[in-house]
């Protein structure tokens, strides 16, 4: 109560009659203007009569309150510019370590370390540290939160979220005199004004206890993610993991080759239904669809070595194809280019002498593996019946795996042809040359 | 501290004879380098190729001025601005050079209409040959190119007078409503302009390159017209203000609204051409890559860097400032910075499809068009027709400009003029 008393003797009188029972020391001045404009007004004349520990409080932001108060401007945008430079570059250190140092990833044949593909993470992270340190910016450099602060203890401050402009002139300020200070404040326009008093129990001068729980606890709940993952990085567990979506998880429906009781036979598979085929499927040429030809003597069954006479009339095929004569014409080899360019040339390359893309990176990385040869005169694949050919194509050959399921029979067929054409292209004498330009090439 | 101002009453705000002026001034320049940029074009000896490629570079240069313009009177409007009501009469000045504009436009449009096939390669009988442009030549039919050219026109300077002419009317009987009813125009005008700025690109500077796929395009040749657009007016204004025009009227406070515009498109144009350039890159499909190599590889890529450093790092990273904007010889200084390098990104568009390539296979030769063949062989090739034709398109635009910088240099009756001379930076 001492204070108390002390504060009323340096001259806060209580003429507005409502002045709380319990003060401590004198804080400021506090004093009430009608309008925004009167307002900015006001903080000029205070600004002018030189004090300088006052502020502003208003519901809104007020043009020209700045100048009016005479406070330098604000080196927040400096923040923010640092804050977003410090975003863009932690955002390319991040890529940096994970993509180029830690774990290399390649990603389309891109470099680990690829500033274009660097650039929107950096700009994203840019962004958020830039408006993170405008928001913590702006409560830092205006002391906030003060949920103490001894204005709140007056009744009439309330409304500055409504519709209150108000000035308050605090006693820290040197040349605060009770008397002058609040004649200014009146003489500048003022509605009323009022005497502010500190609480007198230092111990309210803190922070909520409540406020001060949901901050820790939501600062904890935040490094949840963390710990678990530390605590992953550097364990080991035998527990399933967590299934966040089980019902997507655990579908309700029959794979294949997983185990299951409603079949005699125990499993999900269901076979082919007996002299039963599913529409499009009925391969019944031989030559065509296997590349075999059955012999009636006793050699058995033997690939075939020419093409098949005609595609089958089968609704398997296209349209125009179906029963049309199989023409070994240029239509078909240029066909055949393109399939053999799409599928074939990754291993065996354009020429098709086994070293394509893949054999090339093989050898990159240090390894030794060409893919097969197919034009190499003494190699197998001249040798090969076409029929056997295309049956490679389609069930595949030691690490080549087949293609019946990516290319249809009549493109394989075409595939064939044009391996024949690269052949016999790889391995041309100067007889196959036209006798009309056998001249020009020596 | 009020909220709104009067119009000070020792304003000049009559435009005189400076209209007048700046339409001679402009003239001059037309006449004087029009006739040397065709002996120069001439003397160039490939039938007026390189004459008529910097032809187009300096027609888009102009044009995406105007229209940068038109896009902020619409935006004025549709937003309720404040600050630009200041500077909408010379905003509207700038989008009266569409008419001259378009005319002149016809320099490159009528040859390519008469068959005139080495500007545009798709108007050339040997992208035929090429199945990527041959589906396209549907769209790209010199009869069908000029007819869209003549719309684009149309709706260009249906929209900008009819904005200038209401905003003119409003001066004489002061109504209020006449702000209400282009508030309702400026809607369906925003999106009629956003519809017409994207083909005009396409169809004028993306063509040049008829192989070549982006969605982006047009965006990102708005956002640079901007750039250029918002450093015009601020000098067109600082002119003015040097002639004794709306001294009290315009201030560091709108000098700052347009550096702040300035910037925005600055970055606005980074982002989106930097999108355009990294899918491409990300996805590299050659369609598109193509594009990009004859630009970052070879001659071409200085100027690609000039492009990035200057047109963005620089500008960016200083226009980032408050006082870089408020100072007026500061903001000038950037103003100029930025449209010499909105004409070099109006060149870098263009001119990397001046070199074309005729491929041989045996005896047969093919021409290929644009950027094909050995990246060696394109080249800058920076001639002084490139700039010439550009100072004749900066004359056409002056000339425009001038027409329009009549009578009032403000809208002295318009409801937010107070607010607007009132206007402070918070």
């Amino acid at each position: 109560m001492s204070d108390a008393h002390e504060a009323n003797g340096n001259g806060g009188d209580a003429d507005n009659g409502h002045e709380p029972a319990a003060n401590g020391a004198l804080y400021g001045i506090l004093a009430e203007y009608d309008t925004p404009g009167e307002l900015v007004e006001a903080a000029r004349k205070v600004r002018d009569a030189g004090y300088t520990e006052f502020d502003c409080y208003s519901p809104f932001p007020v043009h020209g309150i700045d100048p009016a108060m005479g406070i330098k401007r604000t080196i927040l945008p400096l923040v923010i510019f640092i804050g977003g430079f410090s975003g863009a570059v932690g955002g390319l250190l991040l890529q940096w370590y994970c993509n180029a140092y830690s774990w290399g990833w390649n990603i389309s044949g891109k470099p680990t370390w690829s500033i274009p593909a660097n650039i929107p993470i950096a700009y994203e992270c840019a962004i958020l540290l830039a408006v993170l340190s405008s928001f913590f910016g702006v409560w830092a450099f205006n002391k906030l939160p003060q949920v103490w602060h001894p204005l709140f203890r007056s009744d009439r401050f309330a409304r500055v979220t409504d519709d209150g402009f108000f000035i308050g002139i605090e006693k820290a300020d040197s040349r605060f005199d009770a008397d002058k200070t609040k004649a200014l404040l009146e003489g500048a326009g003022s509605i009323a004004t009022e005497n502010i008093y500190l609480d007198p129990d230092p111990e309210n001068k803190k922070m909520p206890k409540w406020i001060m729980g949901i901050i820790i606890a939501s600062t904890a709940f935040a490094l949840v993610p963390f710990a678990i993952a530390a605590k992953a990085r550097n364990s080991k567990s035998s527990e399933p993991h967590i299934h966040i979506f089980p019902d997507m998880d655990f579908q309700p429906k029959f794979k294949s080759d997983q185990a299951n009781d409603l079949f005699p036979d125990g499993r999900e598979n269901r076979g082919e239904i007996t002299n039963t085929v599913a529409r499009g499927w009925l391969e019944d040429d031989e030559v065509f669809f296997h590349g075999i030809e059955h012999s009636t003597g006793d050699a058995g069954d033997s690939w075939t070595t020419g093409f098949p006479k005609q595609y089958p009339d089968s609704p398997a095929l296209p349209p125009d194809l179906r029963g049309a004569p199989f023409a070994v014409d240029m239509k078909l080899l240029e066909r055949g280019q393109n399939r053999f360019n799409i599928y074939c040339t990754p291993c065996h390359g354009y020429d098709a002498h086994g070293q394509g893309m893949v054999p090339t990176r093989v050898r990159a990385g240090g390894g030794n593996w060409d893919a097969r040869n197919l034009v190499d005169p003494k190699g197998p694949v001249v040798q090969m019946p076409n029929g056997q050919l295309f049956n490679t194509v389609s069930n595949g050959y030691a690490k080549m795996m087949g293609y019946a399921a990516q290319i249809p029979a009549w493109d394989r067929w075409a595939i064939v042809a044009y391996v024949r054409t690269l052949e016999r292209a790889q391995n041309a004498s100067h007889e196959d040359i036209p006798a009309t330009e056998q001249g020009s090439i020596k | 501290m009020s909220l709104t101002k009067n119009l000070h009453p020792d304003e000049k705000y009559k435009a005189g004879k400076l209209g007048t002026t700046m339409t001679l001034v402009g003239a001059a320049i037309v006449a004087s380098m029009g006739i040397l940029s065709i002996i120069l074009g001439a003397a160039h000896g490939d039938h007026f190729k390189r004459f008529l490629y910097a032809y187009v570079i300096g027609w888009s240069f102009a044009v995406s001025l105007s229209i940068g313009m038109l896009w902020l009177v619409l935006l004025h409007h549709l937003t309720r601005s404040r600050w630009s009501t200041v500077v909408r009469r010379i905003a509207e000045a700038m989008t009266g050079a569409f008419p001259i504009l378009w005319l002149a436009g016809l320099g490159f449009i009528l040859p390519v209409l008469f068959g005139y096939q080495d500007l545009y390669f798709w108007a050339n009988p040997a992208a035929k040959a090429d199945p990527v442009i041959a589906h396209k030549l549907s769209w790209l039919s010199p009869s069908f190119f000029a007819l869209r050219y003549v719309i684009y026109g149309a709706v260009f300077i249906a929209i900008s007078s009819y904005f200038a002419k209401k905003s003119r009317e409003q001066d004489e009987s002061g109504d209020p409503k006449i702000s209400v009813t282009l508030r309702r125009a400026a809607g369906p005008g925003m999106i009629l302009f956003a519809f017409t700025t994207y083909l005009t690109w396409l169809d004028i500077l993306m063509t040049l390159a008829p192989r070549w796929y982006s969605t982006i395009f047009g965006v990102t040749f708005w956002g640079s017209g901007n750039i250029g657009a918002f450093a015009a007016l601020g000098l067109i204004v600082l002119w003015l203000q040097r002639n004794g025009r709306l001294v009290h009227s315009i201030n560091e406070e709108h000098y700052h609204d347009i550096g702040k515009w300035m910037f925005a498109f600055t970055f606005f144009w980074a982002y989106t051409a930097f999108s355009q350039f990294m899918l491409q890159w990300y996805g590299n499909m050659p369609d598109e890559t193509n594009w990009y190599k004859y630009r970052m590889f070879g001659d071409w890529q200085w100027v690609t860097i000039a492009m990035l450093v200057g047109y963005w790092a620089f500008p960016f990273v200083f226009l980032m400032s408050r006082w870089t904007k408020r100072i007026v010889p500061s903001l000038v200084f950037f103003a100029v910075w930025q449209l010499v390098f909105h004409w070099l990104d109006m060149y870098w568009n263009a001119m990397p499809q001046y070199d074309w390539t005729t491929i041989s296979h045996g005896s047969t030769t093919v021409n290929a068009g644009p950027l094909a063949g050995p990246i060696a062989m394109h080249h800058v090739g920076f001639t002084p027709v490139d700039i010439t034709c550009w100072l004749v398109f900066i004359g056409f635009f002056l000339m425009g400009t001038g027409r329009g910088l009549k009578g009032n240099l403000i809208p002295v009756k318009d409801p937010t003029l107070g607010l607007s001379l009132a206007h402070e930076q918070l």
